[in-house]
């Protein structure tokens, strides 16, 4: 991907025989920074008639909570709530936080690291298996043979390949939007990249509204009936 | 960028720890609040539908006693109306009555007054006459029957 670094701080370091990218990193924490801001100041003077950010923030979790009422019930509602709404802004803002121009220092979507994705992929599966263990007991690993032990394997390959495909398509569309970003500006360094850029504020919010979509109805099941 | 290594781990951390600060600081007391709205909304919405159903039955009631208190009234009116007419025809009835009695004693008064003045005139006219003829026939006329026979025509006389 070349250069796109904060120059002046390790770019990579050495952990246990393996590597952690620092710029990923620093540009995570920006994203945590700015989301706890956001939520910061929608909650800070919280009032009974909102108004400003609190609004805002409060339109986002009514969208959200009714997407989670309608998977999940109000149970899942009330307990999912913080996650789905942190999972949420930290996409959202992680995603746009790269089509913001270099100044200083060079803005790069957190999300645009496999990582990045997979990590908060394979956090949410290993969260639906926690929940339902939680909930059902061990009873809850049936779900893996219903309705017939016969589709233990398409049950299996379902679960490993759901969040494999969740980060594939949340880290493939923010890094070929960087990308072409890039690539635009060698090509036409007028108009068109902010075209793209546009373009890519709504791929931003589309992606990560679709990973947060994908995740509730990861966590559906478990707040429904046992299986089998 | 493309390579999974230990940033995985990292940024798995650096997920939990923000959902950690927000769950804690912010989300709690910010869904309390929307929970609260909600309710208080929700109960708004109860005690004015409330409100509307009792308003409603009031009406209602305000309307029949509006609509007995008009039978009433014009019960009360007709009653009146009637009693008015009664005694009104009582007292027209009782004046016709003392109205006859009274004609009725004035004519027999008047009668009476008549006869007596014909009595008296009659015995006026006797005198009168008895004087007259007296006076005419000096002597002869003295005898009792010839004043029952002046008595006779003078009768006859005032009788026409």
């Amino acid at each position: 991907m070349g250069p796109e670094i904060i120059h002046y701080l390790p770019q990579k370091i050495d952990f246990l025989g393996t590597t952690v990218h620092m710029q990923t990193l620093y540009m995570s924490w920006i994203t945590m920074v700015v989301v706890i801001l956001i939520v910061a100041a929608a909650t800070s003077q919280r009032k009974l008639i909102p108004s400003g950010v609190q609004n805002v923030v409060e339109m986002f979790i009514d969208w959200l909570g009714d997407l989670m009422e309608k998977n999940m019930g109000v149970e899942g509602r009330r307990l999912m709530t913080p996650f789905i709404i942190t999972l949420f802004l930290y996409i959202f803002v992680g995603n746009e936080l790269g089509m913001l121009p270099a100044v200083g220092v060079h803005f790069t979507s957190p999300t645009n690291d496999i990582n990045v994705a997979l990590g908060l992929s394979v956090m949410v599966a290993v969260l639906v298996y926690i929940i339902g263990v939680a909930r059902h007991g061990l009873g809850y690993f049936k779900h893996l043979i219903s309705p017939t032990p016969f589709m233990l394997p398409l049950n299996l390959l379902e679960d490993i390949a759901r969040p494999i495909t969740m980060a594939a398509r949340l880290f493939g569309n923010i890094l070929a939007g960087e990308i072409l970003l890039v690539i635009l500006n060698r090509l036409t360094p007028w108009l068109v990249p902010d075209i793209w850029i546009g373009f890519s504020l709504i791929i931003g919010f589309l992606q990560a509204f679709i990973f947060t979509m994908l995740t509730i109805v990861a966590l559906a099941p478990v707040f429904k009936a046992v299986h089998g | 960028m493309v390579n999974i290594d230990a940033t995985i781990i990292a940024q798995v951390l650096n997920f939990i720890i923000l959902l950690a600060i927000l769950a804690k600081f912010c989300y709690k007391p910010l869904l309390k609040v929307m929970d609260d709205r909600r309710n208080r909304i929700i109960n708004n919405l109860d005690s004015a539908e409330q409100t509307r159903l009792e308003a409603e039955e009031l009406k209602k009631q305000y309307a029949q006693q509006l609509a007995d208190a008009r039978a009433e009234a014009t019960a009360i009116v007709d009653k009146a109306n009637k009693i008015g007419q009664k005694l009104h025809d009582d007292f027209m009835s009782q004046a016709q009555e003392e109205k006859e009695q009274l004609m009725a004693t004035a004519r027999e008064h008047i009668e009476q007054e008549k006869q007596q003045a014909m009595l008296d005139v009659r015995t006026e006219v006797i005198s009168l006459a008895t004087e007259i003829a007296g006076k005419v026939v000096s002597e002869k006329l003295t005898g009792a029957e010839d004043q029952a026979l002046i008595a006779k025509t003078a009768d006859k006389v005032l009788n026409k």
